[in-house]
């Protein structure tokens, strides 16, 4: 008895459950709980239970009955909204939603996000350095002779203070080479070795390619056993990563004091494909400067140049932005022109 | 700097098939980059880059044994001719006058007198330096231009019988000396600049930078004193870049040229001037040369060269190529000695240099493309990287409407705030608008509201360091984060409400906002007791905070704590409470909180004059509270609030 009564609960309930509408309902209700009902008949047969189980199994048949009637009162009331709902006017779709707020980040920022991520993926580390930096840091220490064009005040932004007996003058960094020294320093001249520098840089000229200030990425990788192949191996990877799959990198012969031998690095364009276009040369972009770190700057930075070699890049983040595709910007000024209807675009 | 190679002139030097753009494409893969390659007159001119070590390439003969290095090693037979040119008349007359030479100042100098007949150029030689963007004037001049480009070493000639010579005195400059170059430009010199005079005190020449009017050949030349000389390059450049003469000869110079090049490149201007100006030497050639190179051999293992290329190099291989290149080799074992050539002595002087140009010739594009192996990385934990949180702060702000702006940090003493005594001055900026480094963001940030004058509406925040003044030591660099909210009455609590939200997401607890001390309605803020920045309202329509975002940050915290969530449910109330307007919310919020343990929150609903609404929830851990329970607290609030600030209920 007691089975059969659970039976009819449960039965009752995944129909109810199942009910599409109140039509459907009556005749669920009609069929358990009607004159002639499952459980109705059901309570009509308590009576020839033996006396002992009769209070028992009686107040079981209540709390179904009970149930029942909970559940057909829930689904109606269901089923009478769902009603309502349906037939409410419909509402146009296009108009515009409620909207959240939503800034923007500089181009650059986006950019320096972007490159920290592809170089963290292959385990290095990012740093920052000091923008006002001794010329030790920026020059001497990189190997760059006395009268190096770049150590003039016609390129480089020099700051009003004493000379420092050892360090020399106070300037504006004009690459983020000069944290290779800093990154050596802090490790105490111990190798391993994989640093990502990105900061400000400061150079004194202003024209359509260029901004008295601008960023760089610097990469420094110092440890046993480093060869050229290594650098190809990062650069490829980077190429890949950044700008995408079909473009390609290759290095040509360069000069720069503080590598041996030093590189140029090309990127195929992205417009023509690696064919030849009104952008690029014969399918090039040249993205910048990379090489094998010189063994002074090694020595500057107190590291053992027998047992370690390394090398180093540094490339402008305003230029690898504008390598990429849909962002020829014609006047680099206008990035920090600060202009919303500029800024807002991205 | 950039130069034009002729092609017909370069296949003299050069014996080989490739085509041009064969030997363009592998210039450029191992050697210099040519840029472009143009038709002119039937001939073809290669528009090439060459770098600043390689001074020894700014000429036809140094392209041409580049070229044939490059693609013998490609594959591709070529072959350098080198040349000796051979003048046909001699003389053993002595000059007649005396040079007094400087060693400081010039390390060769090489001159003969020659009879010559002043007319055009060939067409040979009209086009070829032409083409190489070179203005053709006579056969005398061009000669000069001709030689220069060809051997890579600068050529002067004199019309001898302006000189006046006495005897020529080769010395420094004085200041406020002055001259008229051949381009009838009057300089005043700083003095330190390399000069011809002719002993009489007169200036001559300005030498390696460029020829002076009173000198120069003219139609009426006849005698002529064809002069090579090989200087200082770092008082050219002065003088060059002091002066803006940016000749050829100035931007070969300031490079250092290999004074072994002169005896050649003479000789070669004495032929040819024999060929195009019925010349005929008239003197002996006189040679000062006080400091000649010395040799330089370079020895470094074949272990080595495979180490730092990172494939395995035959030593056949580096051999031939060296030798392509014009050094002199010799091997023993794995050990490989060379010899550097002149042109190279200033470039080539470690093992490094040597490999270098082993890889190029070799090719890089044959290298394989290799990851650095990882042997060992340092731990690594977020909630410590500086660079982790301010991008989420950035991030942040972006979602809360904020535009991102990047401002210069060179200011005007216009926007410096303060005595610029205190400022980081730049000694030689590029304009007025650029010469201190600020030591605030928000003027900068003002500057941007100006600029875009046009919204009625913005906000805008920058990142971005400040730079305060040490003496002895670098300025002290700090990060800073500050914005600006631009909105017809926009009311101070608007940027508040941002920076608490700030704090919040970066876990910063124990923030307290203080009347500011600047003045003014705006609140200095503080974390413990240290200073972290300031909100302030500076016009009915603008409003900007500005805070120490490396305090932030290394406050900041992604510690999490788990409290079990409430059993019982919270009791909710509103009381509105009439106390003077000085009293300050904070003040009363706090005294609300001392009452009991069971508020559980209060926060300021609204405010009208003298009413404020304050939102309590009252909840207990361990039971359901009962209206008797939350009365008695209420209560307690109310005369406490009595009693301290005079306060009383709302009815």
């Amino acid at each position: 008895m007691e089975e059969e009564l659970i039976n009819i609960k449960n039965s009752a309930i995944s129909l109810i459950l199942d009910a599409s509408d109140l039509k459907e309902l009556e005749e669920i209700m009609l069929l358990f709980l009607g004159k002639s009902g499952k459980l109705t008949l059901a309570i009509k047969e308590l009576p020839k239970l033996p006396i002992e189980k009769r209070v028992e199994v009686g107040s079981l048949a209540n709390e179904v009955k009970k149930t029942i009637e909970n559940e057909l009162n829930q689904k109606k009331e269901e089923l009478t909204i769902h009603k309502k709902e349906t037939k409410k006017k419909t509402i146009d779709i296009t108009n515009p939603g409620v909207l959240p707020p939503l800034g923007h980040l500089h181009l650059i920022t986006q950019a320096i996000e972007e490159i920290t991520e592809v170089f963290e993926k292959i385990s290095f580390t990012k740093v920052r350095y000091p923008e006002v930096e001794w010329d030790w840091y920026a020059f001497e220490a990189l190997n760059f002779p006395e009268n190096h064009p770049a150590r003039d005040d016609w390129e480089t932004f020099f700051i009003k203070s004493d000379i420092a007996s050892k360090k020399g003058p106070m300037i504006l960094t004009p690459h983020t080479s000069s944290g290779q020294i800093r990154e050596m320093e802090r490790l105490n001249g111990k190798p391993p070795i994989r640093m990502l520098n990105i900061a400000k840089c400061y150079r004194r000229q202003s024209d359509v390619s260029h901004t008295p200030m601008f960023h760089q990425f610097e990469g420094l990788v110092v440890d046993e056993n480093i060869a050229i192949t290594h650098l190809k191996g990062t650069l490829d990877y980077f190429v890949k990563s950044y700008f995408g799959e079909e473009r390609k990198a290759r290095i040509r012969p360069y000069h720069f004091q503080f590598t041996e031998p030093s590189f140029e690095v090309d990127v195929s364009c992205g417009v023509c494909n690696g064919k030849g276009c009104r952008l690029c040369k014969e399918g090039w972009l040249e993205m910048g400067g990379a090489g094998m770190v010189h063994p002074n700057v090694l020595k500057a930075g107190g590291i053992d140049t027998k047992k370690y070699t390394g090398f180093a890049f540094g490339w402008g983040v305003e230029r690898v932005l504008m390598m990429k595709e849909g962002i020829q910007i014609d006047d680099l000024r206008i990035l920090y022109s600060n202009k919303l209807e500029f800024l807002e675009q991205f | 700097m950039n130069i034009k190679i002729v092609d017909s002139w370069l296949r003299e030097y050069l014996k080989t098939k490739a085509s041009c753009e064969t030997i363009a494409e592998k210039l450029s893969l191992s050697s210099v980059s040519v840029e472009k390659i143009e038709k002119v007159h039937g001939d073809l001119i290669y528009d090439i880059e060459v770098t600043s070590n390689r001074v020894d390439l700014m000429s036809v003969i140094g392209i041409a044994r580049e070229a044939a290095a490059s693609l013998t090693q490609s594959g591709i037979p070529a072959e350098f001719i080198s040349s000796n040119p051979n003048p046909k008349t001699k003389s053993k007359e002595n000059l007649p006058f005396k040079i007094e030479n400087d060693p400081k100042l010039v390390n060769r100098v090489i001159t003969v007198l020659m009879e010559v007949k002043i007319g055009d150029s060939p067409k040979f030689i009209k086009e070829r330096i032409e083409e190489s963007g070179i203005r053709s004037l006579n056969n005398l001049i061009d000669v000069t231009n001709y030689v220069m480009r060809e051997t890579g070493h600068p050529v002067h000639v004199f019309d001898f019988d302006r000189l006046n010579l006495e005897k020529m005195i080769i010395r420094e400059a004085k200041k406020n000396e002055k001259i008229i170059t051949l381009d009838e430009k009057m300089h005043v010199l700083e003095g330190g600049d390399i000069v011809a005079d002719n002993g009489k005190g007169q200036i001559i020449d300005l030498l390696g930078v460029m020829g002076t009017a009173n000198s120069v050949v003219t139609d009426k030349t006849r005698k002529i004193l064809l002069f090579l000389d090989n200087n200082d390059p770092n008082r050219i450049r002065k003088t060059s870049m002091k002066h803006e003469i940016r000749s050829e000869a100035a931007i070969i110079n300031e490079k250092g040229v290999d004074p072994e090049l002169a005896k050649q490149a003479l000789m070669r201007g004495i032929e040819l001037y024999e060929q195009v100006a019925k010349g005929k030497v008239i003197s002996e050639i006189l040679d000062i040369y006080p400091n000649k190179p010395k040799r330089k051999s370079i020895i470094v293992s074949k272990e080595k060269i495979d180490a730092f290329i990172g494939v395995e190099v035959p030593l056949k291989t580096s051999v031939e190529i060296l030798e392509k290149l014009g050094f002199r080799t010799a091997t023993k074992g794995n050990l490989l000695e060379a010899e550097v050539p002149s042109p190279r002595l200033c470039d080539v002087l470690i093992e490094e240099d040597l490999i270098e140009e082993i890889a190029r010739i070799y090719g890089y594009q044959r290298l394989p493309s290799i990851l650095p192996p990882l042997n060992s990385a340092k731990n690594y934990h977020i909630g410590n990287n500086e660079f982790y949180w301010e991008q989420r702060i950035k991030n942040a702000l972006k979602y809360w409407g904020f535009t991102e702006c990047y401002t210069y940090s060179m200011i005007s003493e216009d926007l410096f705030e303060g005595p610029t005594s205190d400022a980081v001055e730049i000694k030689n900026p590029l304009s007025k608008d650029m010469v201190y480094l600020r030591k605030t963001l928000i003027p900068s940030l003002l500057e941007v509201v100006k600029e875009n004058k046009g919204r009625d509406e913005l906000k805008i925040f920058e990142v971005a360091n400040i730079y305060e003044k040490k003496t002895g030591e670098l300025p002290k660099e700090r990060r800073m984060i500050a914005g600006v909210i631009k909105k017809t009455n926009v009311s101070f609590f608007e940027a508040k409400g941002i920076v608490e939200q700030l704090f919040k997401d970066t876990g910063l607890k124990k923030i307290k906002f203080k009347n500011s001390e600047y003045g003014g309605v705006g609140s200095s803020v503080y974390i413990d007791e240290s200073y972290l920045g300031e909100v302030e309202l500076l016009e009915s329509n603008l409003v900007n905070f500005e805070f120490n975002l490396e305090k932030i940050i290394k406050n900041s915290s992604l510690n999490k704590k788990y409290k079990k969530l409430a059993k019982y449910p919270p009791v909710i109330e509103d009381l509105a409470i009439i106390a003077r307007e000085e009293i300050k919310t904070a003040e009363i919020i706090d005294e609300i909180y001392m009452q009991s343990d069971l508020i559980k929150e209060v926060s300021l609903l609204d405010q009208f004059k003298e009413t404020r609404t304050f939102h309590i929830v009252y909840q207990s851990e361990n039971n359901n509270l009962t209206t008797n329970e939350t009365a008695k607290i209420r209560e307690k609030i109310l005369s406490s609030l009595q009693v301290k600030f005079d306060a009383r209920l709302k009815k």
